[in-house]
């Protein structure tokens, strides 16, 4: 056969197709920013021009990478942020694994009650956007030493909190805990249903204790899942942004997310860009390692089938009691936090709590120049009303963007399992999972602000946001259709093949119809993490394009909390909404797109 | 095959320059529209309504209220934009090297990144209408001054409405430990500016005589002058470091802490919130050297401006009474046209300029990365 003839037949099958456009198209939209990225370390920008004596916009320079990592300043700016980041992402990964863990545990193995409620709500904290927790832990705990007003908690109990408890590394950490806890529920608890008890039951028929059964076999056999969730856990920890910044800032505490959005936004983004490009190699060391152990966990799991006949540890006298407690917990973390967002929405005068400070002027109010510089309430604020508007376009638009290339992406790189190729392309769609998001925001905005070839500039554009907003959240659709094709026989389409329906038929007729579950929770992931993305789409907004995440970002900043609890209130509304109802409509959901069954 | 080839390669040439640096347009220079002829109030009326409408971008969010009004006057469409300085600044160069048109006219602050890289390099310029040459002091005509606001000590005032200091270097004393409040210069600029001023030479001189005047004795340099040492002081005694002057006054003006030393360094016209928010603030007037500061807000004109005349219009209204009213309706913010009226009660500029510090432009754009250099040690 020819050269010619066989890249002809290469080009008849519709996956290779979609693999040699997405190879491109990906290649072009990561690889091209990273070093994008890398020059911009090197280069004078228009603001540094007041830094850089004598330079010239655009020029190449050392300054960034001396000042960084060797100057006098590099402890504060740098070292120290790191450290920070590295203390922060290694205390979210215990807290996350211990009360993830300890709930899929108790969830899948023994005979706590109400399991159904408990499940259901414990996956709420990750459907939020993560600063919820971090504004009611304010909202709560916030001391007057530095915020004036004292929280809800020193109202309550006349106790003042000191420092350490209300803001800096203990908050950032349980928050962030609390946050991605659900994330290592979902990972552990799908490999502990999966597990084969007999395992167990063998080890219990001769004698052994239940800590020996649970050092021996237990944990064991969970811990590639275990460590696998911690490193994704360290990594989305590590490009946590709202938290740290909302509760670290009143007592100076710095991670490198909360540095990088200072330098990249104020006066040096050359700094910043050095800052993001630590965090991108950090993000691949972990890739490489997950992929490393997600390897040997195969290996692992071939061993484990499905048992029939799970027996549950009986929790005997504590069964009461374990179980209202985590009742209760979960309660108080999904609810109570909503709870005081409405009521810091009502009040007028902070700090005072009595019924007569309650105002619905924050809501419904048309605005005076007394409160707030005359912002209206919320419900009629036409600026409010164009942020819901925008995100809720916005994140409609990127799931449909990143869901359908997802699909398509899961098809070919499934379909042509092992060649080089599709394991590329299966890396590079991953890849924007790994840098961190504001970083990403960062190198979007550097690369596309200008024009480039036949695509204008798009700073400032909404096509903008919905490019950065379909590539970084590509993984989780990707991830879930490949998870589902890697299931599918070939043997279903070839039949339709060889009877010559066209592809497109094949697609819509067969394979669509049987992922459906699946494929929809490729959308539904995209959307949620869309409607509550901030730090991805911080330093891209412009007015005309702001969304409400920003919105949020911005009254906090201002002092402004009643209309920040108020928009808060609104975006958990939107995103717990839209999964109840595709939940209830379609069956899929959200942690069938982390990994779970 | 030659087909083939044929193909891949237009297709690389075409790529190809979505992988070059970006391209940037041309900017259009500022000198074509300043040498335009002058227009009488009348033909510039008859042209902005013409062009029928007018962007803006403003670093004050009532902006939005004078929009209405100009709009209600002309029958103009306005549209408005509130951007914190530092993102004006970063919109207004993207826009002017791609090519995009956004903004007519800008209203500014940050003298210093305003002269150094917007209209040094052309983006922006300055135009004072011609009716207001003879009204506006010269001073406040390059670059044209939009209002000017202050910054003042301010203490909680209910236990005593006396004076908790008298001069600067009290806040640097044990008395003052972690008593004192002031925004994080990194986030709003003018802050920064202010420390930047307190190291130039003539005013670190009085920073230093008044360190003599309150600890008698001569000041001790550890660092370059006495405003590094002020500002080192102040720093290394607990400063709180807050992230807007709304919480700053909130949290100093709540009733009820029984804290005799609680004050702070923020906008004068947060006093609006006595009342509204009931709070109990109260400014000081007269500390030793100086009682605070002051920072101008520009009224520039884009060099690529779509709607000219519209902006040229824009700016003549808001430098009068009328357009001047959402602002002039609280104490704290003051038009550079005398004409204006202030509120009962409160100090016309004349009043403000000896006890508070300038924005020197182009010493802050000279100096303030060695001042935010040597805040990283005291800020994280």
């Amino acid at each position: 056969m020819t050269y010619r003839n066989r890249l002809k037949m290469y080009f008849k099958k519709p996956h290779n197709i979609i693999l040699t456009l997405l190879f491109v198209i990906l290649l072009y939209l990561t690889i091209v920013p990273m070093i994008t990225i890398i020059i911009d370390t090197f280069t004078v920008h228009q603001s540094e021009l007041m830094r850089i004596k004598g330079s010239k916009v655009g020029s190449f320079t050392l300054y960034h990478w001396s000042k960084v990592l060797f100057s006098s300043l590099s402890a504060k700016m740098f070292y120290q942020p790191l450290l920070n980041t590295i203390v922060v992402a290694l205390g979210t990964c215990f807290v996350a694994i211990l009360i993830g863990g300890t709930v899929a545990w108790l969830i899948t193995r023994t005979d706590m009650k109400y399991k159904t409620i408990i499940s259901t709500l414990f996956i709420f904290p990750y459907i939020m956007p993560s600063w919820t927790l971090a504004m009611a832990w304010l909202n709560f705990f916030k001391n007057p030493l530095v915020g004036g007003a004292p929280g809800l908690f020193t109202v309550l109990t006349n106790i003042e909190t000191p420092n350490w408890f209300a803001y800096g590394q203990f908050p950032i950490i349980m928050v962030l805990g609390l946050h991605y806890a659900p994330f290592a529920y979902i990972l552990i608890g799908g490999i502990l249903r999966n597990m084969d008890a007999n395992l167990e039951e063998a080890a219990l028929l001769m004698k052994a204790s239940r800590a020996r059964i649970m050092r021996k076999i237990t944990i064991p056999i969970v811990l590639p899942a275990l460590l696998s969730t911690f490193l994704l856990v360290f990594s989305s920890a590590m490009s946590a942004f709202a938290v740290p910044a909302f509760l670290g800032t009143p007592v100076r505490y710095q991670v490198l997310t909360t540095q990088m959005f200072r330098t990249l936004n104020g006066l040096n983004p050359g700094y910043g860009y050095i800052m993001a490009l630590v965090m991108i190699i950090i993000g691949v060391l972990i890739l490489a390692m997950n992929q490393k152990i997600i390897g040997k966990r195969k290996a692992f799991t071939t061993i484990t089938g499905k048992s029939s006949n799970i027996s549950l540890i009986k929790l005997r006298k504590g069964k009461v009691f374990i179980s209202l407690f985590v009742l209760i917990s979960t309660l108080l973390i999904c609810i109570v936090p909503l709870i005081s967002f409405a009521v810091e929405s009502f009040i007028v005068e902070p700090g005072n709590y009595s019924l007569s400070n309650f105002s619905s002027v924050f809501w419904i109010g048309s605005g005076s120049p007394e409160i707030a510089n005359g912002e209206p309430g919320i419900l009629r604020n036409p600026s409010i009303l164009l942020g819901l508007i925008n995100s809720v376009k916005l994140a409609v638009v990127v799931s449909l963007v990143a869901g359908t290339v997802g699909i398509l992406a899961g098809y070919a790189i499934s379909k042509s399992r092992g060649t080089k190729l599709s394991s590329i392309v299966n890396n590079l769609a991953f890849f924007p999972y790994l840098m961190p998001s504001m970083a990403f925001g960062a190198i979007y905005l550097s690369m596309f602000a200008v024009r480039r070839g036949f695509i204008p500039p798009m700073y400032g554009t909404f096509a903008l946001l919905v490019l950065v907003g379909s590539v970084k959240y590509l993984p989780f659709a990707s991830r879930a259709s490949i998870g589902a094709m890697h299931q599918l026989s070939g043997e279903i389409e070839e039949a339709a093949t060889i009877q010559g329906i066209p592809w497109i038929k094949r697609m819509i007729k067969i394979i669509v119809p049987i992922q459906k579950a699946s494929f929809i929770s490729g959308y539904l992931l995209p959307f949620i993490s869309c409607m509550r993305e901030l730090s991805l789409f911080i330093l891209l907004v412009t007015p005309a394009t702001r969304i409400l995440t920003t919105m949020l970002f911005q009254y906090n900043e201002k002092g402004w909390s009643q209309y920040a609890n108020a928009i808060n209130l609104l975006i958990v509304f939107f995103v717990v909404g839209s999964n109840v109802i595709v939940n209830r409509v379609t069956g899929a959901s959200i942690d069938k797109g982390i990994g779970g069954n | 095959m030659k087909k083939t080839l044929i193909i891949a390669l237009s297709l690389v040439l075409f790529a190809l320059p979505v992988f070059a640096s970006g391209n940037k347009e041309e900017v259009a220079s500022p000198a074509l529209q300043a040498e335009e002829k002058v227009m009488t109030h009348d033909e510039l009326v008859a042209a902005a309504k013409e062009e029928g409408k007018v962007v803006v971008y403003a670093t004050t969010s009532r902006i939005a209220n004078a929009a209405e009004a100009f709009e209600a006057k002309y029958g103009i469409k306005t549209e408005t934009s509130n951007l914190k300085d530092f993102e004006l600044i970063e919109k207004i160069s993207k826009e002017a090297t791609s090519g995009v048109t956004g903004a007519d006219f800008v209203i500014a602050q940050d003298g210093g990144r305003v002269q150094g890289e917007l209209l040094n390099l052309g983006y922006l310029y300055s135009y004072v209408p011609e009716s207001l040459k003879n009204i506006i002091p010269a001073r406040y005509q390059d670059p044209l001054v939009f209002s000017i606001i202050n910054k003042l000590f301010i203490f909680n005032n209910e236990a005593s409405t006396q004076e908790p200091f008298e001069n600067i270097w009290e806040l640097t004393t044990e008395k003052w430990r972690g008593k004192f409040q002031f925004k994080n210069p990194y986030q709003e600029s003018v802050n920064a500016n202010f420390l930047t001023m307190v190291t130039k030479p003539e005013i670190s001189d009085q920073i230093a005589k008044a360190y003599k005047d309150y600890f008698k004795k001569d000041i001790e340099l550890t660092t370059d002058n006495a405003g590094y040492e002020w500002i080192k002081a102040l720093y290394e005694n607990k400063l709180i470091v807050t992230t807007s002057d709304t919480k700053t006054a909130e949290s100093i003006g709540i009733k009820g802490q029984n804290k005799s030393e609680n004050a702070g360094l923020f906008v004068f016209s947060k006093l609006r919130y006595i009342s509204s928010k009931n709070l109990a603030l109260q400014p000081l007037l007269e500390v030793q050297p100086f009682s605070g500061f002051y920072y101008p807000l520009y009224a520039l004109m884009v060099s690529n401006a779509k709607h000219p005349a519209a902006a040229k219009l824009f700016i003549e209204f808001l430098l009068t009474d009328e357009g001047f009213k959402p602002w002039s309706s609280n104490m704290g913010t003051y038009s550079p046209n005398p004409n204006v009226q202030i509120q009962d009660g409160d100090y016309p500029v004349s009043f403000w300029e000896p006890i508070l510090i300038a924005e020197d432009p182009v010493w802050c754009f000279e100096n303030r990365a060695q001042v935010e250099e040597f805040l990283i040690e005291y800020l994280y």
